[in-house]
């Protein structure tokens, strides 16, 4: 089995992007978070499966545009750079927005 | 009594988290079987993260929501849901990506013991995924032990 690393680095870290936004935007936004409910009857079950599609779509995409290339170590830093932040972002996210 | 669910959810998630440790250990010190090895632990780690998530889904949705959240928001510690547990639940979502990465890379590279890059990315991913993954189960170790102190747990 061969798989497009580069592509599956990307769509990995484009779909962990794609979770903060629809968390920060589900909590600050009340018409978007019922509108992420009527979808699946719960807000955090949609982002499952958004998150799911949009990582298979990208991966499609991106693979179709580009070939797999070196880098790869840089490109997985890239991924867990981003992994890392991401959490620090949800966590201090919801610590503000419990206080305030 | 603790609702099972939450115990098959936490022990799909601990495993999946040895499943990758495993991974790690046996790229750090390689023998004859350890692509072969690597592979199996790999997906396994992989299929019990999905496993985690559809339990963990189905509990959250069935009990947790309905019940056991209330309870904590209304009782001295409301913390531990508004921010252990939407963190907890926001950031195992990344979890299943990052395993099926690391999955691609380790059955995409044939040669993943003699290519130190591939090699170096697995090792770095798999210590991204444990400790995540510790940090989730100490995070559910939180939200139980607020559940118990209201008596929903």
């Amino acid at each position: 089995m061969k798989l497009n690393i580069k592509s599956l680095n990307y769509s990995t870290i484009l779909t962990i992007c794609l979770i903060v936004v629809l968390t920060i935007l589900g909590e600050l936004s009340e018409s978007f978070k019922t509108f992420l409910t009527s979808i699946t009857g719960h807000h955090w079950v949609t982002k499952g499966v958004f998150s799911s599609i949009f990582f298979v779509i990208i991966y499609f995409l991106i693979s179709r545009t580009n070939k797999d290339g070196a880098e790869l170590t840089r490109q997985v830093i890239y991924t867990i750079i981003a992994a890392v932040l991401s959490a620090i972002i949800i966590f201090w996210f919801y610590v503000l927005h419990f206080v305030s | 009594m603790a609702n099972p669910l939450v115990a098959m959810h936490a022990m799909a998630g601990i495993l999946s988290i040895f499943a990758f440790l495993l991974v790690f250990v046996e790229l750090l010190s390689p023998g004859e079987k350890t692509i072969k090895r690597v592979k199996i632990f790999a997906l396994i780690g992989t299929i019990l993260i999905f496993i985690s998530w559809i339990i963990g889904g189905y509990y959250y949705l069935t009990y947790y929501g309905p019940d056991v959240k209330p309870a904590i928001k209304e009782g001295s510690n409301p913390w531990i849901h508004s921010v252990i547990m939407e963190t907890k639940e926001h950031i195992f979502l990344f979890l299943p990506f990052l395993a099926i990465l690391t999955t691609g890379i380790i059955f995409s590279y044939s040669n993943l013991l003699k290519n130190n890059k591939a090699k170096s990315s697995v090792l770095l991913l798999c210590a991204l995924i444990i400790l995540l993954g510790l940090a989730i189960a100490g995070m559910g170790y939180f939200i139980s032990a607020g559940a118990r102190a209201v008596g929903v747990g």
